[in-house]
């Protein structure tokens, strides 16, 4: 615990510094990180609290990792490991008739990147880009699995790099340009009453950078003297951002026209068509005007700048990123710490994500020394059926994880979102003390009693069903490796703390403890499968599990 | 069917229990009496997600203004000669005809079954297009945004993020009304929704065929222990907000599931054939529900269902068909199962989108916009009319704020405000469920019977 503070204290020297006008590098990589400090213990419950925020799931061995290294040097480390990407393996595979027929592969990659991965604080930053930058399979691109996968890795590959950039692939990516209309966007035609399509002029805005209200540093919102939230755009800004993405298509189309189905350009960024853009003059933030007569690419350079320099990107970005791996409400000095970094790693650059992440997942508030009932967050659905996978080496028979079901049982999957809006919003309250404290729970959006219910029941599949112990599973059938448990089954006392250990660092509570007991003890101390089967299934259904602290 | 609440974590009344308050809430005010209702009604709110482009679904067919709509619309106008001619029974002086792919409900129409309100959005109080510009009245904030405007449809709040929604007020309202009722009044196949959240009620969500049962808890050599167990965890004391949230939701799932799914496997048989769609799965489901309206002893139910695909900046001409068709097929199979069950009269069912959307197109789509047209459904509708006043289709028109975005000549409030009128509500608390209905002459759009 001594050692949380000293990390953050560190960290806290190092903004003042930065503060001062420090920054002599002009990198974007922060200041490489402070000798080690002196050997100081993380337990194993603090090892799988960070885990939880920076991985898929905790594991034993990855918190012996934490606790033989220390928290810092495990952030750092996880920081330096290149992508595991999607891509390069649909490509290794045999290109089928239409594209479609490889989404379960693209499934089936992302699985084992997340389960297996060395990356896996680069994979849970993706992910959780994936729900700020939204696109789904679930539209036009359920027929373009190479550009989702594609799509995927431009988020892995730059989870670590500069927001600026990010914005700029994301925007040029045929996916986003599908999925919000901006490819094929053309420059207006007043005599048919066409103007530019404000789609992806909107969602850049209010989704993934700035949102609708002008935010404090902190994250609050800026308010006018009646309390009215101050909007950050009007509708003749969201025009002229539209008039600025006016001209892009596939890349290497044979002119401004549809080329679907060609592997190249579904991955390669869109292409500016000069006829098709639009040269006129665009007033966009804060007045920020564009001269007529530039070239689409000024233009797009121009806008993206624009947005990126927009105050509000810092707090926005960090009360998301914060909110998808540590805590639903963090407060506004945790919201200040982050998007001061984001403003400044302290080497003078603006948007460095890995500074970020690590400030994110450094800050005292991430492991506070006394929880409060606000701190941490409900586990996304998605990320509650990994971290068993990862804590139980999850495997199927053919190695393959095309696992189709998982939209149905988790209301989840990898860019499987319904709409650009995500699974569930940043703003979620569920009625009651949450909401009555103007509190959010976003993960309880999809929590509804029908998804609850299918979480519960996949939960216990798994742990009677597909299991190492089971006979007649199908080749892709996923299953967790109970042989530790069978062999103490018998043990009551000692099962439920083997797999209480696995699952919860050993932090369970007396009652899902005692009602778990009393129903092993009903099973003869022969029966092992059903045994352990119980105890996985309670814990992994339990709330306490579903929390993450 | 396996007993409710072995533990009986909820005492007194089984599952509805499960929807109690939250202690130390003020409860609503109640509509000024606790008799329960003497007879049942049902609202069905069918929420077109992404924006319908609905001055598309009701068009005008006449020479004059036909003209002017096909002048906007250019490349997304529908063919003049492939409207479904509909006749209301009060004429504007123009004719009007349904989107080609809805003949289903032009016949509902034409057999005085369905009613079209024209032109409806949110406002917060009556607003010109002077008004607009110069800002002289107080406008629904974020207008165009997906989330925001659907946020203003469900709750009518205006200029304050709102808590709850307007389903979710009435429920709050008649409480006390239906308090023998074993499912809360209001019921999501759709998800979570601010329409049907409110202080002191909340919506059940089932799936689009209704609640599934919990494996183990009937099927299993220890099922009863099983539940026992189960049930004992999730009423444990627990000290995370996040915790205690996801048990809320996990004790009214355990509560209501088997409660919900037995009644609707008692349901009869429907020789309805409902279309192979979500909706369609929907609206069959919430009819089996309706059908069992005397075993769950319910008395006013107001029911969520959805579907998507709406936000048509791409392909809209290519799209609508599917989109307009599949609403219409949806609501006649749902009109007839309404018949089959003998509660056509007891259920209407009206649409609600996130907003209308620009005459103009922007190459092969259209954008984000605000008033639109919405359909009301049922035998207690003064169907085969159009009620409010269609806006002039005119880029730059007295209606149009900027590419053909149409000023709402009638509030969605008025639109609540009637249906919740017909549900129940009096008079005198109609501005708990549409706060802003003091700011408009008519408190009842004379749609309701």
């Amino acid at each position: 615990m001594v050692r949380i503070k000293l990390v953050s204290l560190l960290a806290a020297i190092g903004l003042s510094l930065a503060g001062c006008g420090g920054g002599s590098s002009g990198g974007s990589s922060p200041p490489p990180p402070p000798p080690p400090p002196p050997p100081d213990t993380v337990s194993k419950a603090e090892a799988f609290q960070l885990l939880n925020q920076a991985t898929f799931g905790a594991t034993e061995a990855e918190a012996q990792q934490v606790i033989a290294t220390g928290i810092e040097a495990w952030v750092d480390d996880q920081l330096q490991q290149p992508a595991s990407l999607q891509l390069p393996y649909l490509r290794s595979l045999p290109r089928p008739q239409f594209l479609n027929e490889l989404q379960p592969d693209r499934i089936d990659i992302w699985i084992r990147n997340v389960l297996t991965g060395d990356d896996q604080l680069r994979q849970r930053v993706a992910f959780a880009l994936s729900e700020i930058m939204v696109v789904s399979q679930l539209s036009a691109l359920n027929d373009l699995t190479y550009s989702l996968a594609d799509y995927y890795d431009v988020l892995a590959r730059n989870a670590f790099g500069n927001y600026r950039d990010l914005i700029e692939e994301v925007t040029l990516h045929p996916s986003m340009g599908i999925y919000l209309s901006m490819l094929g966007n053309e420059k207006p035609n007043a005599a048919l009453n066409i103007r530019p399509d404000e789609n992806y002029a909107r969602e850049l805005m209010q989704l993934f950078s700035i949102g609708l209200v002008e935010l404090n540093i902190d994250g609050t919102q800026v308010v006018d003297n009646q309390g009215i939230p101050v909007p950050t755009y009007n509708q003749a800004i969201i025009e002229a951002f539209a008039h600025v993405y006016t001209g892009w298509h596939f890349a290497g189309a044979p002119g401004f026209q549809q080329a679907f189905g060609n592997d190249f350009n579904q991955t390669a960024p869109m292409q500016l068509y000069p006829d098709f853009h639009d040269t006129g003059e665009k007033v966009l933030l804060n007045g920020t005007v564009i001269p007529a007569g530039q070239t689409g690419d000024q233009d797009l350079a121009d806008a993206l700048d624009n947005i990126f320099n927009h105050p509000n990107v810092g707090p926005f970005i960090a009360i998301r990123l914060i909110q998808r791996l540590v805590t639903s409400n963090p407060s506004p000095g945790y919201v200040q710490r982050v998007a001061t970094v984001f403003g400044d790693n302290g080497a003078g650059v603006r948007g460095d994500l890995a500074a970020v992440v690590r400030a994110i997942l450094l800050d005292d508030e991430a492991r506070p020394e006394l929880p409060m009932e606000i701190d941490g967050k409900v586990k996304e659905p998605l990320l509650r059926l990994t971290q068993l996978w990862r804590a139980y080496n999850a495997t199927s028979a053919s190695g393959r994880f095309p696992f189709g079901a998982g939209l149905y049982f988790f209301g989840q999957g990898p860019l499987l979102s319904p709409s650009v809006f995500n699974f569930f919003s940043p703003f979620y309250a569920p009625p009651g003390e949450i909401r009555n404290m103007s509190l959010v729970a976003p993960e309880l959006g999809i929590a509804t009693e029908y998804q609850n219910t299918l979480v519960t029941n996949y939960m216990f599949y798994q742990a009677f069903v597909l299991t190492s112990e089971a006979i007649d599973l199908q080749p892709d059938d996923v299953f967790i490796n109970i042989d530790e448990e069978l062999a103490i089954a018998a043990d009551t006392d000692a099962l439920v703390s083997m797999v209480a250990e696995k699952l919860l660092a050993g932090q369970i509570s007396q009652p899902l403890s005692d009602e778990i007991k009393g129903m092993v003890d009903r099973f003869a101390p022969t029966d092992a499968a059903a045994r352990v089967g119980e105890v996985i299934y309670f814990i992994s259904s339990s709330p306490e599990y579903a929390y993450q602290r | 069917m396996a007993a409710i609440n072995r533990r009986q974590f909820l005492k007194a009344g089984g599952a509805t229990a499960a929807f109690a308050s939250y202690p130390g809430l003020a409860f609503a005010q109640g509509i000024g009496t606790s008799a329960p209702f003497p007879d049942y009604k049902a609202l069905v709110c069918i929420f077109m997600f992404g924006g319908n482009d609905s001055y598309n679904m009701l068009v005008p067919s006449s020479g004059a203004e036909y003209n002017v709509y096909a002048a906007s619309r250019q490349n997304l106008a529908i063919d003049q000669n492939d409207l479904l001619a509909i006749n209301p029974l009060t004429s504007d002086g123009a004719q009007y005809g349904l989107h080609p792919s809805m003949s289903g409900l032009q016949s509902l129409f034409e057999s005085n079954r369905l009613a079209v309100v024209n032109n409806v959005g949110p406002l917060i109080e009556p607003t010109t297009k002077d008004q607009f510009f110069n800002q002289s009245v107080v406008l629904p904030p974020q207008l165009f945004s997906h989330n925001d405007q659907q946020d203003q449809w469900h709750s009518l709040k205006g200029s304050v993020q709102s808590n709850t929604g307007w389903a979710g007020r009435v429920a709050d309202l008649i409480r006390t009304n239906v308090a023998d009722q074993q499912m809360a009044t209001n019921a999501s196949l759709f998800g979570n929704t601010l329409f049907q959240s409110a202080d002191d009620t909340i919506a059940y969500v089932m799936g689009q065929q209704g609640p599934i049962p919990f494996l183990g808890f009937d099927d299993f050599p220890m099922s009863p222990e099983q539940r026992a167990a189960f049930e004992g965890v999730i009423n444990a004391n627990y000290s995370s907000i996040y915790e205690r949230g996801f048990v809320e939701i996990q004790r009214r799932a355990v509560a209501s599931a088997d409660l919900v799914s037995g009644a609707i496997a008692g349901a009869r048989q429907l020789t309805t054939q409902f279309p192979a769609t979500q909706l369609g799965d929907q609206l069959r489901t919430v009819a089996q529900l309706i059908d069992v309206r005397d075993q769950l002893q319910m008395q006013r139910q107001v029911f969520f269902v959805a579907a998507g695909g709406f936000d048509s900046h791409d392909n809209q001409v290519q799209a609508q068909p599917g989109l307009l068709g599949g609403i219409s097929e949806a609501m006649s199979a749902f009109y007839d199962a309404t018949v089959e069950i003998g509660a056509a009269d007891l259920v209407t069912s009206f649409t609600q989108s996130d907003f209308g959307r620009t005459l103009t197109s922007n190459g092969d789509g259209s954008d984000h916009g605000w008033g639109g047209n919405q359909l009301v459904m049922g035998d207690a509708v003064r169907g085969r009319e159009l009620y409010g006043t269609y806006p002039r289709l005119e880029i730059d028109g007295p209606d149009d704020v900027t590419g053909g975005r149409m000023i709402p000549t009638t509030s969605a409030d008025q639109y609540a405000a009637t249906l919740a009128k017909w549900f129940g509500i009096p008079d005198t608390e109609l501005a708990i469920v549409a706060p802003n209905i003091g700011n408009f002459a008519a408190r009842d759009l004379g749609f309701m019977l």
